[in-house]
């Protein structure tokens, strides 16, 4: 079934809370639906369930105008696990996931159906939830209520599940097992789903689309890697994230940088080299306190490259498992040439990227303040049958400066910036 | 898929939950049959009839029966009318009381999302005082039939208009807030409280028969009443126990109501204003009699669970046989005077409440 809504607006009194909404949700789609708080999901939500009546536009169900359903229609329609379900009544969990059987028994006199029976157990089986059924819903754990409430919206045999936050209250196992159990509704019985999600990389391995919200405008709807982007989650959620894949799953998932406050780009140029992942930490602590950085020579997939970018950092990249071209290379000394210092990380060193070690012995020549950090020297970081290490001993003893982690770089690199 | 074949965890549930339903069904059957006995027995105890002090008269079994069934025999002439015009409409109307107040405070809880509710929680005892408070000023119960009807319907019309002014202060734009309710039930209460209280300090030689009233009593018992209550708490509490799958859903919350397939603001102003017209003709006749409502509802509600199927008929009939033991309690205690039945609901029904309270919470239920 098909949910359309066009040009979607509410407003709580006169605080808008939703502008000018226009999306759709496909049959048997798993649809996320994700904003920051008091962007309006929820709200959106509820305009679905026609609990909240918009100000202006309209929302249809397979064509038919919401507004022309019945109550009891609406119902069987959607089901809904909302973010909190707490009540100071003496239900059990049985009596709670019977509920969902409201909307289908017809007469205010009839009892449950054996039906009914039947569709409540095979609910609770299937969320696990059999072995508290006689117990008090009120003294259930948070996770336990949460799985019992989306019992309820089983057995209710809805078309479309909409969830507001299922995993809040659940452990990493609980949001495994609840989403899961939520996919495979959706995968086997073509129920569509709409939910809630804060958790961008729950929300990515599980939803075909993501509809992102902001200040209640759709700010951006698509798959996942189309929304997802760092720019957009700036943007929206004012974070900085790097985005990456999952190796195994293909998903996209986002780590949050730590908020940095603007810098005072003090105008010290530092070129780092590094690579094979020894450089992120380096990279960003010298951005973070005002350095203009650049890096080089770095191959394409390196994560260091990736860091690089992520800092918008000018950085020579060349392209995945190729060798430094002579081009680079040029390109990697006139970055030296412009800085006021460079810095290596202790990257492992193979035929490829030798030329990266070539590199600070003329940034020495070129009398340039070098740093090697040598952090851990036992680490083999020559992969040239000793070349390597030769042209280390050889940089040591023309003037680097060896420190032994990148806090002693940073101090070091400071104390000798000041003084420029 | 796995989770479908695990069908006799499911088969277990099912057959578990069926016999549950049985035992409540049962429990629920027994009732009609203790309302019924304890009726009967209500109607021999008192001053004359095989049970009660036995002042003047003492009368066996078998006579107290043929009194009842026949006109004339080998007794006092007026004792066949005092089992019919006295005794039995008494007993009838302590049951219809007991019922509506017990079916009221049930539906109020509900409504109100709050074990502490009661049926008297929108304002209709306060309103109902001043009514009959005015009517005693007015030296109006002293009128032999008019203040028998007055005095009542003035209780009722004030009754019901001070629930409409509380349930309109909760309504903003069509939509019924029930804590806003709440706080207005509880300021008007507080506001015509003093007023009542004003003109009793006004009232000298009606005192007695004011405090009599505000204490809750059945001496007034006629068919009139019973008649006028046996529609108003038929009505009632059927309407109730139609809507009790919908106030089990509205116990989670409005929105989850809404989601389940109800109405939350038709069935709010439904039930309020079914408990609230039940309520009211209950008090115009007998007075406030306070805790019926809610101490019942909970006692029902601890034997037999939250569910208003069976929640709302079980409440209802043992309301009614509550208030006909209490009834039978005050009219013999200090014979050959009476208690206001309002002093001896609330004598029995707080401690045992506390006891219900205290047990229900060692064993972990709240």
């Amino acid at each position: 079934m098909s949910v359309v809504v066009k040009q979607l607006s509410f407003s709580f009194g006169d605080k808008p809370v939703l502008k000018d909404i226009s999306m759709d949700v496909g049959d048997g789609e798993f649809l996320g639906l994700m904003g920051p708080n008091g962007s309006g999901k929820t709200t959106l939500l509820r305009c679905v369930t026609n609990y909240l009546h918009p100000a202006a536009g309209s929302i249809s169900v397979d064509g038919q105008p919401l507004e022309s359903l019945s109550p009891v229609d609406i119902a069987r329609t959607f089901a809904v696990v909302p973010q909190v379900s707490a009540t100071d009544f003496t239900f059990t969990a049985y009596d709670i996931v019977m509920m969902g059987r409201i909307p289908h028994i017809g007469s205010r006199l009839a009892s449950a159906s054996k039906a009914d029976i039947a569709a409540v157990a095979k609910a609770m089986e299937r969320t696990n939830t059999t072995q508290f059924a006689d117990r008090q819903f009120s003294e259930l754990s948070g996770g336990e209520r949460q799985r019992v409430v989306v019992a309820r919206a089983i057995a209710q045999e809805p078309r479309t599940l909409l969830l507001d936050e299922p995993t809040v209250y659940l452990d990493i196992s609980g949001q495994i097992e609840i989403m899961d159990l939520i996919r495979t509704l959706n995968r086997s019985q073509g129920i569509t789903v709409v939910a809630v999600l804060h958790d961008i990389n729950l929300a990515s391995r599980y939803c075909d689309r993501i509809a992102l919200l902001s200040e209640g405008r759709l700010d951006a709807i698509g798959p996942p890697d189309a929304v997802l982007t760092p720019e957009a989650i700036q943007g929206v959620y004012g974070v900085e994230v790097s985005v990456r894949r999952d190796p195994m799953t293909n998903a996209v998932y986002v780590m949050p940088r730590s908020p940095v406050a603007p810098v005072h780009r003090h105008g010290t140029r530092v070129h780092v080299l590094c690579g094979g992942g020894t450089g992120g930490v380096l990279m960003r602590s010298l951005h973070e306190r005002g350095f203009s950085v650049s890096a080089g020579v770095l191959n394409v997939l390196d994560s260091d490259f990736e860091s690089a970018k992520d800092m918008h950092l000018p950085v020579i990249a060349e392209a995945p498992f190729a060798p430094i071209s002579p081009e680079n290379h040029e390109l990697n000394l006139e970055m030296i040439r412009e800085s006021d210092s460079v810095v290596a990380s202790p990257f492992p060193v193979g035929p490829g990227n030798l030329k990266n070690l070539e590199a600070a012995r003329i940034a020495l020549r070129l009398r340039k303040r070098f740093y090697l950090i040598r952090s851990r020297p036992e680490l083999a970081v020559d992969f040239v049958g000793g070349a390597a290490e030769s042209i280390i001993k050889e940089l040591i003893s023309s003037g680097a400066v060896v420190v032994g982690s990148v806090d002693e770089a940073l101090s070091a690199i400071e104390v000798a910036g000041g003084t420029r | 898929m796995v989770a479908l074949s695990r069908t006799g965890e499911a088969a277990a549930l099912e057959s578990r939950f069926q016999r549950q339903r049985r035992r409540r069904l049962l429990f629920l059957s027994v009732l009609p049959f203790a309302l019924a006995l304890s009726a009967l027995f209500a109607v021999f105890v008192g001053s004359l009839g095989p049970i009660g002090p036995g002042d003047p008269v003492k009368m066996t079994f078998s006579e107290a029966i043929d009194a009842i069934l026949h006109s004339e025999g080998d007794w006092p002439a007026d004792y066949h009318a005092i089992f019919w015009e006295v005794r039995i409409p008494r007993v009838l109307l302590a049951g219809l009381v007991g019922a509506a107040l017990a079916c009221a405070g049930t539906a109020m809880q509900a409504v109100f999302r709050n074990p502490m509710a009661d049926p008297f929680i929108v304002g209709v005892s306060s309103g109902a005082s001043l009514g009959a408070v005015v009517a005693g000023l007015l030296g109006m119960t002293a009128v032999a039939v008019i203040g028998q009807v007055i005095s009542p319907l003035l209780a009722f019309t004030t009754a019901l208009v001070t629930v409409f002014v509380v349930y309109s202060l909760g309504v903003v734009k069509g939509k019924v807030y029930v804590d806003t309710l709440l706080l207005s039930g509880v300021a008007v209460a507080a506001f015509l409280g003093a007023i009542v209280s004003f003109l009793i300090y006004f009232a000298r030689q009606e005192y007695h028969r004011i405090i009599f009233w505000l204490l809750g009593s059945l001496s007034l018992a006629s068919w009139t009443p019973v008649v006028v209550l046996a529609i108003a708490a038929g009505i009632g509490t059927l309407a109730v126990f139609l809507y009790s799958r919908d106030l089990n859903a509205l116990l989670l919350g409005e929105e989850t109501a809404h989601n389940l397939g109800t109405d939350p603001e038709a069935l709010k102003t439904l039930v309020l204003v079914m408990a609230a017209v039940m309520t009211a003709a209950a008090v115009a006749f007998t007075g406030v009699i306070g805790f019926v409502g809610l101490i019942i509802p909970h006692m029902a509600r601890l034997v037999v669970g939250a569910d208003h199927r069976i929640l709302v008929p079980a409440a209802t009939m043992s309301g009614a046989t509550f208030l006909i033991w209490a009834d039978s309690l005050a009219r013999t205690i200090i014979a050959p005077n009476e208690l206001p039945v309002g002093i001896i609901t609330a004598l029995c029904g707080g401690p045992f409440f506390l006891y219900l309270l205290r047990r229900s919470r060692t064993r972990g239920g709240p």
